[in-house]
This record gives structure tokens, sequence and C-alpha cells, in this order.
């Protein structure tokens, strides 16, 4: 048993524990703040810049060293380097604050960047640029959250924007070909679903084209599948009405 | 001077013999306010005092503060010569480079120049631009030598030294003018190699505007230059159309004025006087005689003599050695008298200005060289009016005959009411609507005040007798008596009303009549720049009816006319031919600049010739989202405002607006944001697009060594195998959807470089195709003109020549499909083995295509072609598209469960429908792990799935190759002189540019240098070639193509030799990778950087440390 006093006590600043329990042991290595989610995604490939030291500890903050039987029953293997690569992969971490800084930003962007591509002004029919959404989720103070997808989020945004500026789903171009005797029908109960009627024509069955939410497919697709039986058929034209080359303003 | 007052300058305008219509032009800073300050001085407008240092023209804020000008401006002034009133209708321009648009507006107006000089500096480059300007409009300059004082004051010449710098000065400036001639006689002598001697006739006029020269004709280059007189051309003291300035001392004066002072002292006669008081004379004291060669024999010449030896002394007295008596002196033989004020004033430059404002005034010197020198309205050439009425190019003669009588009426500038109005709108000025004059406070007269004053009492004595009468009789007066009550409250309410529209800005057209008297309420033609006269002529045009069906001819009102006087505007009834104006309620119907027109055979003029053209780009975009309409309406009115500014949406929302300077931009936006849109404004960088594509792999690594065989392994590092996924050594992704029902095999390959520029260039033609494909899949057809159907063939048998080899066999036909958005320059190719399906090219034979081949498969066509389209539209280095990537499918095989399982699982749904492979996809076969689920698959429905499969084995095919990102092109023609040239190729250098090509101009002394630069790299590279040549060099930027970066953004160091060339982590050369990864950032993309270079390098002290 070591003695603690404090002339040989070597203090570790700057130190990221992850932790990992295995075989009913806890196993913790020391690590260099900002680094483990770099080494986890590939992006720091030297493992001296990631380890402040190669021994793997019990208890960090204690300096309780690991047992080497203890370490061989659990990994199977005494090698340190191995034993700290995986629990670098498997183990639990606590975020240091500019690993959450840069996956916060990024997200954020993530986030704009999937609004604007998914909205348009709906006044000119075309896309707002990335920082524009920026400015503007910061001014309805829109937060990150990181335990939702940025996908689910950008939808949420969407919603909110509504309030302060000219914002809309760009609408998908479907055309829809339904046969005629369910056309009656079915058009009544589609009807709530289309945003723009844009052409409708009714011979031996019922062809439109129309402009939906992209929202709405789904509904639309499932709506038309079990109505119909499978006869009628559901085509997407276009993914994104917006409109197209540069305008010059005159 | 008084002050001038209106009706004198109407009266005036009346008499075009005595308008002249002039403007100042110079280089940036050479004094042309100034100069303008002081003429308007001698016309009471401001105090002579302050002439110099008001700059009165220039009336924006940031004009004052920066002080330079920044748009032209009009003034009107009266000049009484000692016969002659004369009405000067000046305008000031401004010098620097990025506001040469506003100088072409002011140039058009313009019957003559004053070009200005510095004594100093000399003939600048803006100098040499606006002679050219001047030159290609075909207006007479003459010329002002300013700040004379600096070469007393700071170069501190003698009087012969300057002398002799003046003469280098007017070498150089005639130089300009004769290398001007030169290359027009050149270009003439080209042209009249093709045209025939008919032609030569009015050549002849063209060199020689004066019309002096014979009748002879000219046949060679040498004798083209020599029989064409251009004595005229150039300028000259003894001519008459020099003037020397100080117009911050406020003198000048010409030959002439010295010349009759002298005549009467010394006897001699002013004419000869006139010839020699310039040039290598001198004179003989003894023989009282005036003698050439003057500096053979090294005596003083004539002009410093008598002239320049005398200005010097003042200074000298003055400004020097502030010598009392020696002043006092002087000004008595000068007749001058000074207020004891100025002479008592501690700085002795007011007393020098007080002293030459009268000795010699400038304005006096200036104005009548103008007078004297420069046309009026009425000795317009006939052949600057060709040129103005022949557009593009046309010649004068084709026009209708109509048309070519109008140039009389040019000629005539008639006022008579018979005469046809035409009026040139040059540019639109904004003006703040409580400037205007109808809605401007003034002194009211006299008379008026007597009116108002009688008004009131008769008011205050209605008032006095109704309450009197309402005592009385109360009933059928009272309704009498409430009637002015009701009017003076209109009238209050009237005027209350007014103000509301404060702030609000009207735009005035900039124009001049050229013919005809322009009145208030008048209704013209507005003539578009395209509007061909002959179909005006046709179709019966009346001023009263409805529009008339004639494109590019509009009917409009003139609500207003002005008179410009700088910052002010005065009102005017109607306007007479020669005159500048200012013309309110055209912005409905005019954009930038018009011609307006009472006949509709007059042609349009000639558009305005900028020499800048708009290359400065950048985004803008309003501080709070929800403006953006205001940002819009705002851009739309500087867009009218300015006559270089362009605007424009771009597909990506992005709106941009396009300057011709950083100044210019600075300009623009302080417009925005103060006047037009009035809201706050960021302004960025515009969005730079990229491209994504593969290559072969390259043969040598990135320090020339042979690769060998070896490395085909490193560029698959990327594809990580898992048990859906495998990648084959040759680039083949193999990849089976989540419920292992389908498995499709992509390879990409690059496409020859010319295939993606074919299919760029004719993506109309392949939507229409797409299109007719469409059709005929439902059944239809889609009528195709044979125009478009021979077109398409054409495009097919190119597609054929390009894709030539054994690797392509048959590719054309087995083209499935082009992406992204159905046209653009990537390929679907069908390698799947006995897979049939009619390609893309199938519309083009008429037969009916019968759907054979397995039908099960065939219904996923579709999904797989959305695969493919979601595949190029965004890649997977950047998210960009891709471009020149053909996929080809080389195995797509799909196990189905047998229909009979699903019947029974599935009974609800109906089996004999076309689509039961879709849903039977969704449920048997995998039943076992989702039990009860039943119906749907947990993987969503199976098109879904297999587009997203196609999806992720197109983009593991393209990672599988060597990828490279593509950049944006913009090709740029330089004009540069020689001693520049370095510079520039420094410049591009700097900034990945690369030189095609390098010429010179013929004639002249200027390079044309073509190049190519990378879009990237483009944002301040005009301003950063300006600020390096000085000016010299001007680039034009316009987009031309796409280019394959030539490092892989993925590269890391493998050799040896790699790892001693870039080092370990190689980052400083890899350009592709930083626009990689900037684009990355800018989207949100996991960039794979660390987020701390070094680990133990980070501050290490606890929290409370």
């Amino acid at each position: 048993m070591s003695i603690f006093t404090p002339t040989n006590q070597i203090r570790l600043t700057n130190v990221a524990v992850v932790r990992m329990k295995k075989g009913g042991k806890r196993f913790e290595i020391a690590c260099y703040k900002n680094k483990v989610i770099s080494w986890r995604s590939g992006a720091e490939k030297d493992l001296d810049e990631v380890l402040q030291t190669s021994s793997v500890f019990n208890n960090v903050s204690k300096g309780q060293v690991a047992k080497k039987d203890d370490l061989s029953k659990a990994f199977g293997t005494d090698d340190l380097t191995e034993i700290c690569k995986q629990i670098l992969a498997k183990g639990e971490l606590q975020v240091s604050d500019k690993e959450r800084q840069s996956q916060l930003e990024t997200s954020y962007r993530d986030i704009a960047t999937i609004v604007a591509e998914k909205c348009v002004n709906p006044e000119t029919k075309r896309p707002y640029t990335v920082n524009l959404i920026e400015r503007a989720m910061k001014d309805i103070h829109y937060s990150v959250k990181p335990n939702k997808s940025t996908k689910q989020q950008a939808l949420e945004v969407i919603r909110q924007l509504k309030d302060s500026m000219e914002i809309q789903r760009a609408h998908m171009r479907l055309r829809l070909v339904l046969p005629a005797k369910d056309g009656k029908r079915l058009k009544e109960k589609l009807k709530p679903l289309i945003k723009v009627m844009e052409s409708e024509d009714f011979d031996d069955q019922l062809e439109m084209v129309c402009l939906v939410d992209p929202g709405c497919y789904r509904e639309m697709d499932e709506l038309i599948r079990c109505e119909t039986k499978g006869k009628g058929s559901l085509e997407v034209l276009s993914l994104k009405d917006v409109e197209e080359g540069d305008e010059r303003l005159e | 001077m008084g002050h001038t007052t209106l009706d004198k300058i109407k009266a005036l305008q009346k008499n075009p013999a005595n308008i002249r219509n002039l403007c100042i032009l110079a280089h940036v800073d050479h004094g042309k306010t100034t100069l303008a300050d002081c003429l308007v001085a001698s016309n009471g407008i401001i105090s002579s005092r302050l002439a110099g240092k008001l700059r009165y023209l220039d009336s924006r804020e940031d004009e004052q503060i920066r002080g330079i000008t920044m748009k032209s401006s009009a003034i009107s002034l009266h000049y009484a010569s000692e016969e002659k009133d004369y009405l000067i209708n000046l305008i000031d321009s401004p010098g620097h480079v990025d506001f040469s648009s506003e100088v072409s507006t002011a140039v058009r107006l313009c019957d003559g120049a004053i070009i200005m000089v510095d004594a100093v500096e000399g003939v600048c480059p803006q100098t040499q631009a606006v002679l050219r300007q001047a030159w290609l409009e075909n207006i007479r300059p003459v010329l002002v030598i300013n700040k004379m004082d600096r070469l007393i004051m700071e170069l501190k010449f003698t009087s012969q030294e300057a002398y002799t710098h003046l003469q280098k000065i007017l070498e150089q400036v005639n130089a300009v003018t004769g290398s001007l001639f030169t290359s027009k006689v050149l270009e003439e002598r080209a042209d009249k190699e093709k045209e025939k001697d008919k032609e030569k006739e009015k050549e002849k006029e063209d060199i020689d505007p004066m019309g002096c020269s014979g009748s002879e004709q000219v046949y060679d280059w040498s004798a083209g230059l020599e029989d064409s007189d251009d004595s005229q051309l150039y300028f000259s003291p003894d001519q008459g159309n020099v003037v020397f300035a100080s117009a911050t001392d406020g003198w000048g004066f010409s030959i002439q004025q010295f010349a009759n002072i002298y005549s009467q002292k010394m006897g001699i006669r002013g004419e000869v006087l006139r010839k020699t008081l310039w040039g290598d004379f001198y004179l003989h004291a003894k023989a009282k005689k005036i003698m050439k060669g003057a500096h053979t024999k090294g005596k003083k010449p004539l002009f410093v003599q008598l002239v320049l030896d005398n200005i010097w002394s003042l200074y000298d007295a003055v400004v020097t050695r502030r010598d009392q008596d020696k002043v006092e002196k002087m000004m008595l033989s000068l007749g001058v008298k000074v207020m004891a004020r100025d002479s008592r004033h501690s700085d002795p430059k007011v007393l020098l200005s007080a002293i030459c404002g009268q000795w010699l005034p400038v304005s006096q010197a200036v104005l009548s060289m103008v007078c004297e020198k420069l046309p009026s309205p009425l000795d317009m050439t006939s052949e600057r009016i060709e040129k103005l009425m022949s557009v593009g190019a046309r010649r004068f003669d084709s026009l209708p005959t109509q048309t070519q009588e109008l140039k009389t009426a040019f000629m005539q500038c008639s006022c008579e009411d018979t005469a046809p109005v035409i009026v040139f709108v040059s540019k639109m000025i904004t003006v703040d609507a409580k400037s205007l004059p109808q809605n401007k406070q003034r002194p009211l007269t006299q008379e008026e005040i007597t009116q108002r004053r009688e008004l009131a009492r008769q008011r205050h004595a209605e008032r006095q007798a109704t309450s009197q009468q309402t005592g009385n009789e109360e009933g059928n007066a009272h309704a009498g008596s409430t009637a002015p009550a009701v009017l003076s409250q209109m009238q209050a309410l009237t005027v209350a009303a007014k103000p509301e529209d404060e702030g609000k800005q009207i735009f005035v057209a900039f124009a001049r009549v050229y013919s005809g008297v322009v009145r208030r309420g008048q209704r013209v033609f507005v003539l578009g720049p395209k509007y061909n006269p002959a179909q005006g002529l046709q179709g019966s045009t009346s001023m009263t009816g409805s529009l008339p069906p004639v494109p590019h001819l509009a009917c409009c009102t003139l609500d207003s006319l002005y008179l410009l006087m700088g910052r002010e505007l005065e009102d005017l009834e109607e306007v007479p031919p020669g005159n500048v104006l200012g013309i309110g309620g055209l912005e409905e119907c005019v954009l930038k600049s018009a011609t307006l027109s009472t006949s509709p055979a007059l042609p349009p003029f000639i558009p305005l010739n900028f020499e800048a053209t708009p290359i400065v780009r950048v985004a803008i975009e309003p501080k709070h989202p929800s403006e953006m309409p205001k940002l819009v309406r705002g851009m739309r009115l500087l867009n009218q405002a300015d006559p270089c500014a362009e605007v424009l949406i771009q597909e990506t929302g992005e709106h941009v607006l396009v300057t011709a300077g950083e100044v210019h931009l600075q300009r623009c936006l302080d417009d925005l944001r103060e006047r037009f849109a009035k809201i706050k404004i960021s302004v960025s960088k515009p969005i730079i697009p990229f491209r994504e594509t593969v290559v072969k792999p390259p043969k040598v690594d990135m320090v020339n060594e042979d690769l060998g065989k070896q490395q085909k392994v490193a560029v698959i590092h990327q594809v990580k195998e898992s048990d859906t996924l495998h990648l084959d050594p040759s680039g083949l992704v193999t990849l089976t959807t989540p419920n292992r029902q389908a498995t499709v095999g992509v390879r990409a390959v690059p496409l020859p470089e010319e295939v993606p520029l074919l299919l760029e260039g004719s993506a109309d033609l392949i939507r229409t195709l797409e299109q007719a494909g469409q059709a005929q899949r439902d059944g239809r057809f889609l009528d195709m003109s044979p125009r478009t159907h021979d077109a398409l063939l054409g495009l097919k048998s190119k597609l054929e020549g390009l894709l030539q080899g054994r690797k392509w066999r048959n590719a054309v036909d087995r083209i499935w499909a082009f992406g992204p958005r159905r046209h653009g320059p990537n390929i679907l190719l069908n390698s799947v083995e006995g897979y049939q399906r009619p390609s893309v090219w199938h519309c083009l034979e008429r037969d009916k295509g019968e759907k054979d081949g397995d039908n099960a498969i065939r219904d996923f066509d579709n999904s797989i072609v959305s695969g493919f389209q979601l595949a190029t539209l965004s890649g997977p280095m950047c998210e960009e598209p891709l471009m020149g990537v053909c996929f080809s499918v080389e195995r797509w095989e799909m196990n189905f469960p047998i229909q009979r399982t699903h019947l029974d699982s599935v009974g609800d749904e109906d089996s004999n429908s076309h689509d039961a492979p879709a849903s039977s996809s969704e449920s048997p076969q995998r039943r076992h792990e989702d039990i009860g689920a039943g119906v749907v698959d947990c993987y969503g429905p199976f098109s879904g799935q297999l587009i997203a499969a196609v999806k992720e084995a197109c983009r593991h095919a393209f990672q599988a190759k060597p990828q490279r990102l593509m950049a944006a092109m913009y090709t740029c023609e330089i004009m540069a002189t020689a001693e520049v040239l370095g510079r520039v190729y420094g410049v591009l250098g700097k900034r990945e540019g690369r030189v095609l090509q390098e010429e010179m101009k013929e004639g002249t002394d200027m390079f044309i240098i073509k190049a190519v630069l990378p879009v990237a790299e483009s944002f301040g590279f005009a301003d950063e070639i300006r600020k390096r040549t000085s000016g010299l060099a001007s680039p034009q930027l316009v987009f031309s193509h796409w280019e394959v970066i030539g490092s892989d953004p993925f590269w890391v160091p493998t050799t040896e030799e790699e790892y001693l060339h870039f080092g370990e982590k190689a980052d400083s050369a890899n350009q592709a990778l930083k626009y990689m990864n900037a684009v990355r950032r800018r989207k949100g993309l996991y960039v794979e950087e660390k987020i701390v270079e070094h680990g133990e390098k980070q501050r290490t002290l606890g929290k409370n440390k």
C-alpha cells in the first residue's frame, strides 16, 4: 500500500477518464481532454496523444492501478496498450467542453442545412440560405438537443420558424393515377392533403398532378394503396418544387 | 455677379445657339469638384470664399466624408461674355475607377468636356480612360491644367522649370489623343478593306470631324494618317483650348487673356501675341521684336517672361515673403482692390485668392474658353447622330427612311411644336421626396403674403359675422357659413398629409432633350433598347390609344420637369431642345436608361458605353429574416438607381449584388441600408459551388514517382465492408437490401472529359427526351417536333462518337438514365446480364414499345433510377452534385418469395394487382423475425429500401475510385500595360490562376491576357489586381467551365519521398482538401479534424487555480 503524502503525489490535471466495467470490476484509463472523441472518429491516430499514461487504473482520481490478474481475467490479455484501446473504444466517457461545443455546433449547422434544403420562401419559391436559417434559429432561441436526431429537430425548427418568417416546406410534385370508379370518392379524401392541383384529367382514369407537403406523402401513399387495392398509382415527379436558374432583379 | 434667377435661365434655355452642355472629366482628385465649385460661385449660388471647400455638387453625406465624388450631378449656370449671354449646363463627374459608369452617363448628355490634369501628377490612368470615353462619344474636349500652385509651393519650381514641365504634360495628353486617333484610323482601314470605295467618302468625314481636308480619297494607311488632319484634335494653348489654373486659389488664365493684356501694354498686335505666347519664342528687348528659338539661344520664352514670372512673383510676395509693401504695389498695378479684412487675414492664402479672384478669375477663363471652343447643341456633328442612332451592327443607311429623316431634327434642334421630341435618359437618380420643389417650403413673395393676409382677414370677418348671425338667425345661414370653414379644414388636412411621404425616394430621370419642346404632362413613347423602328412604323401607333402591341415600346406621361441645380430641383413647365433636365414620374417605365420620343420612327440610342463592368460579387442577407421582402424591394430600387450595379437571385436563394469595385460596393450598401431598404443587412462571400467526380487512377504519385501496381489498395481504404456490402478490388460494389431480397452491383467509371460538357449543354433536350419517355411508359405519345427529334438523334450520335473503345461498347444504347434531376451530366448504365429494358432513346423509335422481360423486376426499375438520382444529387465528399460519372449496374438480383405464401399471409390485399410484388415484398420471408408485424416489414416499404440500397451502392462505388473535386472556373480577360504585366502575373499566380494566352492589342501598348481562375479564389481578385497595378489593369470575369482539381482530397503521403517532401501530415499542399473541408464545415457535416491538436498542451490547471 503506497502512502499518499503531498510530496510524492503526482497530480494528474487535464484528465478525461474513460470507464469500463468488465468481469465485475471497474477499469479506468486517464486520457487527455478533448481527445477521446477524435480517437473514436478516427481523426486522431496517435495513441500517445490520447492517453496520459498507458497504465490501467481501478480509480484514476485515487491513483489505484488495476491489478494484473484482474486485467488478464477480464480482457484475456495483459498487453496494456491493447486493453487501453478496448477501453477507449467501448468505455463510457465524460464528454469534454470543446468536444461538446463542436458537437453542438455541428448539429446546429446540420439542422440549419436540412431546413434550408427542405424549405422555400413561399413568395419567391426559392430556398433560403443556410446562414439566414442559422440566424433565424438564433432569433427564436432554438437550442439543440444532443440526444435527438438532427432531422427530427429540423422538422421541429421548421414549425417554429413559421411564426417568425415566411417559410414553408418545399412541395413535392406528385402524379396520381386512379381508376375511374374510385376516382370521385378518393379525390374527396385526398383533397385535404393536396396543396395545389396543377392539372386534372378524367377520361378512362383519373390523372392528377399536384403539389403536396412532403409530410403527407406516406399518408397519401397508404390511402391510395388501400383504397384502390393497388390499382391506383402514385409517382413522384419532383421531390422539391423550387425555381431553377438565376433571376435578375429588375 | 449676382444670383441668376430662374426666369433668366428659362429665357436662356430657349436659345440653343448659346447653350453649352459640358462635363468635367479627370482622374480622381485632380480637382473636378473644386473647379465646379468655382464656376458655381461665379453665379452667386455659393460664396466665392467657400469655393473649393464646400464641394457644392457632392451632395451625399459619404461623398463629403470620403472627399470623393460618387455620382454625376448637373447644374445650370449663366455666363455673360461681352456680347452674349450663355447658359452652361455643367455636369460634374466622379474620377474614381469604380464610378466610371457615372462618367458614361454624363458624357452621353454633353457636347463638350473639360478634361482636367493635375500639373504635378500629369496624365493618370483615369485621364486616359476619360479621354477615351470622350473620344468614343464623339464629344469635343478642352484641357484645364489644374493645381499650378503646387508647382510653385510644393515643388518650388522656377518659372522656367515649370514651363518645361507644362510642355511635357501637354505632350503626354496629346500622345493619348494621338494614339486614340491612330487606332481609330487603323480600325477604319481594316473596316475599309472589307467594305468598298463607296464608304470612303463618309469615312473621310469620320477621320476629320472638322471637315477641313478635301475630298481626297485615302488608299493606304500611311496616307490615311498623313492626310487626315488631326491638328484640331490636339491641345495647344495657342489654339485657345488650354487653360492653366489653380482652382483652390481661384485663378486661371488662357493665352488669350494675357495676349489681350500685353497687346495693350506693349503695343504688339494681339494676333501675333496669341500665336507666340506659347512656344519657342522670346522677346528681343532691343529690337522690340519677337524672335524664334528661345531654347537654343538660352533666352526666356515669352510665356515664362510675360506670364509665369508675374504669377511667381505674386506668390513670392504674398505667400512666401509676405511683403506688405510689394503686395500693395502689385495690387495697384493690377488694378485690384482687396477688402481690408482679407489683407489683414493671418492666412496668406486668403489674400492670395482675393487678389487672384479679381485679377484672373478661373471661372472667367474656363467659361469663356468653353463658350468659344465647345460646340452648341446646334453644331452636333451628323456622324455623332448617326452613331447614336445605329444600334448594334446596323448601319445608319439601313434604317427606315422616316428614321433617317429624324436626323435633320437633331441637326436643327428646333423648338417648334411640330418638331418631334427626342429625349435620352441616361440614368435615374433618387431624390428625397421632401426635397422636390412641390413639397418644399419656399419663402413667400410679397404678393402672396398680402393675398394670404387678405384671406385671413376675410375669414376672420366671416367668422365674426357668422357668430353674430348665429345669435339671431340660426337656420339657413348656418349651411352657407360653414362651407369656408370646411374648406379651410380641408386645406389644413392636405398640408398635414404631405409630410407622410417624407423620407420616400422619388426617381428623377437624368436626361437631355435633343429635339422638340418637352412639356409637362406630355405623352411620349419609351423606346426599349431592343425596339425596332421598322416594327413601330408598321403598326399604327397613336399616343392616346392603349399600349400599342409593338415589342419594346411603351407609352408614358411626363409628370413633372425639373431644372437640375446641383442639390436642388426647380420646377419647369417646358424645356426647349438642347438642355439637360430632370423628369419625374418615369420610374414605372424606365429601368436605367431609355430613349423617349413622340415619334415611333426613332431608333433607341446605342447603349451607354461602360468602361468598367461589374465584377465584385457579394451575397446580401437581411439581419432579420422576416425583412426579406424589404431587401428585395430595396435591391430593385438600387438596381434602377445605379447605372452599373447588378442584382440577382441565385438558384441557391442567395441575393447577389455585383458592383464595379470595392468603393462602389460600399456606396451601394450604404444606399441599401439608408435609402432603399432601410434595414440592417449583412454581407458575405457568395457560396461557391463545387462538383464531385472520379478519375482514372493516377500513374505517378505526388513527387512524380511512378506508382506501379501497388496503390490500388490505398484508394479503396475508405470503404468498410460489412455483411451486406461487398467490395471487389476492381471497384465493383455489391450491396444487399436490409431484408436480403435484392442485391445490386454497381461500378463507377469516369466519363471522358467531353461527355459531361455535351450533356450539360443539351440539358433541355434531355429533359424533353425524358418527358417523351415518361409519356410512352404510360402508353401515350408525346408529340415531338421533327427538329427536336433530329436534335436528339444528333446528340445520340455525338455521344456515340465520344464513347468509343472496348469499355464503352454499345454503351449509348444501354443508357438507363441521366442524373441528377434526370438531365444532368452523369449516366446510369444498364450492364445487367439478361436484363432487357428499353434505353432512354427508346421513344425515338416510334414503334410501340411492348413490355417484355420479367415484369416483376421491371416494376422496381424506377427505384433504381431514383436511387441513382439521389446519389448523383449529392456526392459523398461534400454533398455537392456529381459530374461526369458513369454508374454501371452490373448485377441485380431479386429473390422473391413465391406468390403463394403471399396469398396466405396477406389475405386482405388483392393478389391480382399488377403491383403485387411490391406488397408481397413487404411481408413473408422475414416473418420469422418480426412475428405479428404481418403486413409491414421492419425496414419500411421495399421500394424505399431498394432506393436506399442503390444510393448507397453508388456512393460506395464512387468512393472506391480515386475521387476528385471539380471547381468552377472563371475565364478572365485582363487588359494591362506592359509595365504592370509582371504584377498581374503575380496576383494570378497567388490565386491559383493560369494564363492561357497573352497578346498585344494592335495599335496600343496594351496587352490582353487570357487566364482561368477558380471561382473560389475570385473574391477580392478584381480589387487586388487593381490595387497592385494602380488601376492600370482591369479584369473581367465570366464563368466558363468546371475543372478537375488535380490533388486528391484524401491523399496521405505513403512513400518515403512523399514523407520527405510533404512531411507526415502533408496538409500544406492539398488545395482540394481545403475546399472540401470548407464546404463540409459550412454544411455542418463531419470534418475529419482533431478538436485539439496536442493533448498535453492544453491549459492544464484546474478550474480553481
